[in-house]
């Protein structure tokens, strides 16, 4: 079968792909760009884990084939760290140990940041409604939802 | 998990989608959000020559006021309307079932019209090949046999979409655009009855639009499932009262949704309409929760919800 040639912005840089017409966002970024900060966990959109954002709304990558982002913006959690910084929720997660495994983490960290880039101060409501489109089955979301809090503390 | 073999074709307007639809003989998907489409092409539950992309489609996205209706291009995420000062305003129902869909990232990529057309499920449906070729094909996958009631002559795979009963407690209508033209029909009327093939869609049409009167309505959405989030409804009741009249809608049992009319809703005759969709609604064995509570549950989230519109008069 015929690939498709796609454009898109990762991480602020432009690549250009010759891909499937069947493959999805999650297999480009992980076996062709190498960027497996992105998880692939149930691969039925149900989990997160390979939560991407992209055009600044937060996606499951294992649901979006590659054609369809053409032309799109995407974040990874590998384009988070600006000038050898981490990003603030990253910051957040490790100081409040919100992280166990870290299965979940970079889907946890991207839908966090769509909603703080959204919301400048999100209520805890807000926070824990937006995590619950993430699974974790480790720390439990206490921890979660609290770093995400102090981060959006810290950004003000 | 990785998706068999097809192309993928983008199509800018609705012509361009239904010329598509032809040239591969009607093998083919239409792609709005892929929420629900994609995992069901990963388990080989279908398996298109191609799959069309009408996100492209601009005049699919809007929402509008037309007359005495609002009207919703299928395109629109289920985040967005839910975020319409309209909806808010004048639909509460509609609100709170698009906010009790999934988890707020799936809202924000689903969409209205995909939301609608979602397939019936099963817990011996959605499964993988592997899984089901060891079981055995069942009805609706071309078999011969139901796999959760022996004997069935029909599919009791159920219909999950939270706000397709919300729409049809408001009486929305939708606008179908297919090779044979154009037409329009209430809601209730795409259910076929048949969980094998569970709407009256003709081939090859799309879904374009949904209307709904607009008149400012109380009412609210009551969802069984076993998290607060990301689930499927196990039942699903919507309420919806206009100038004293209640309708009552009740989903996620069976591959069709019930809905219940009541003329005056302070004169103590919900209770009678609760017991009658509770004997009218079929449960098996095919989700989490056990039909016998299931079945129970359809009355008690009947008078919750009357109830709930009736003291808080939203």
């Amino acid at each position: 079968m015929k690939t498709m040639k796609v454009t898109f912005h990762i991480n602020d840089e432009k690549v250009n792909l010759q891909v499937r017409p069947y493959e999805t966002l999650l297999e480009t970024l992980r076996e062709r760009l190498d960027l497996t900060g992105v998880k692939e966990g149930c691969g039925m959109g149900a989990c997160g884990a390979c939560t991407v954002v992209v055009n600044g709304i937060p996606l499951r990558s294992c649901l979006v084939l590659t054609p369809e982002v053409d032309g799109a913006s995407i974040t990874t959690v590998e384009g988070l760290r600006k000038d050898g910084k981490l990003h603030p929720l990253q910051e957040a997660f490790m100081e409040k140990g919100a992280v166990q495994c870290g299965f979940c983490t970079s889907g946890m960290i991207l839908t966090a940041k769509a909603l703080l880039d959204r919301k400048k101060r999100p209520t805890k409501k807000e926070i824990i409604k937006t995590i619950s489109s993430n699974i974790c089955r480790c720390t439990g979301y206490k921890k979660i939802v609290e770093a995400v809090e102090e981060a959006g503390k810290k950004r003000v | 998990m990785i998706l068999p073999k097809f192309e993928y074709k983008r199509a800018e307007n609705i012509a361009k989608a239904i010329a598509f639809y032809e040239s591969y003989n009607g093998k083919v998907h239409y792609l709005a959000g892929g929420t629900d489409l994609i995992p069901l092409v990963k388990l080989r539950l279908s398996t298109p020559m191609a799959i069309i992309d009408l996100k492209g489609i601009e005049e699919l996205k809007a929402i509008s006021h037309q007359g005495e209706s609002l009207v919703i291009g299928a395109n629109v995420t289920l985040f967005e309307l839910k975020n319409n000062d309209t909806v808010k305003e004048y639909f509460p129902v509609l609100y709170e079932s698009l906010d009790a869909t999934s988890c707020e990232t799936l809202q924000m990529r689903g969409t209205i019209g995909g939301n609608i057309l979602q397939g019936t499920r099963c817990l011996f449906y959605n499964k993988s090949l592997e899984w089901r070729t060891s079981r055995g094909f069942c009805y609706k996958m071309g078999g011969e046999t139901c796999n959760v009631v022996p004997n069935a002559r029909s599919c009791f795979s159920n219909y999950c979409s939270d706000n397709a009963l919300s729409l049809m407690a408001l009486s929305a209508s939708v606008k179908l655009f297919g090779p044979q033209g154009k037409r329009e029909m209430k809601l209730e009327k795409i259910f076929s009855g048949d969980g094998r093939n569970p709407f009256t869609l003709l081939p090859g049409e799309i879904l374009t639009e949904i209307l709904i009167p607009m008149k400012r309505s109380k009412g609210t959405y009551q969802k069984l499932r076993v998290r607060g989030s990301i689930d499927y409804p196990l039942l699903g009741v919507a309420v919806s009262v206009k100038d004293n009249a209640g309708r009552v809608c009740v989903g996620g049992i069976g591959s069709t949704p019930l809905v219940y009319n009541i003329k005056n809703i302070n004169g103590g005759t919900f209770k009678d309409v609760a017991k009658k969709a509770q004997n009218n609604v079929r449960p098996v064995s095919n989700t989490t929760l056990s039909p016998g509570y299931r079945k129970k549950m359809v009355s008690v989230l009947i008078q919750r919800a009357i109830k709930q519109v009736l003291k808080e008069g939203k």
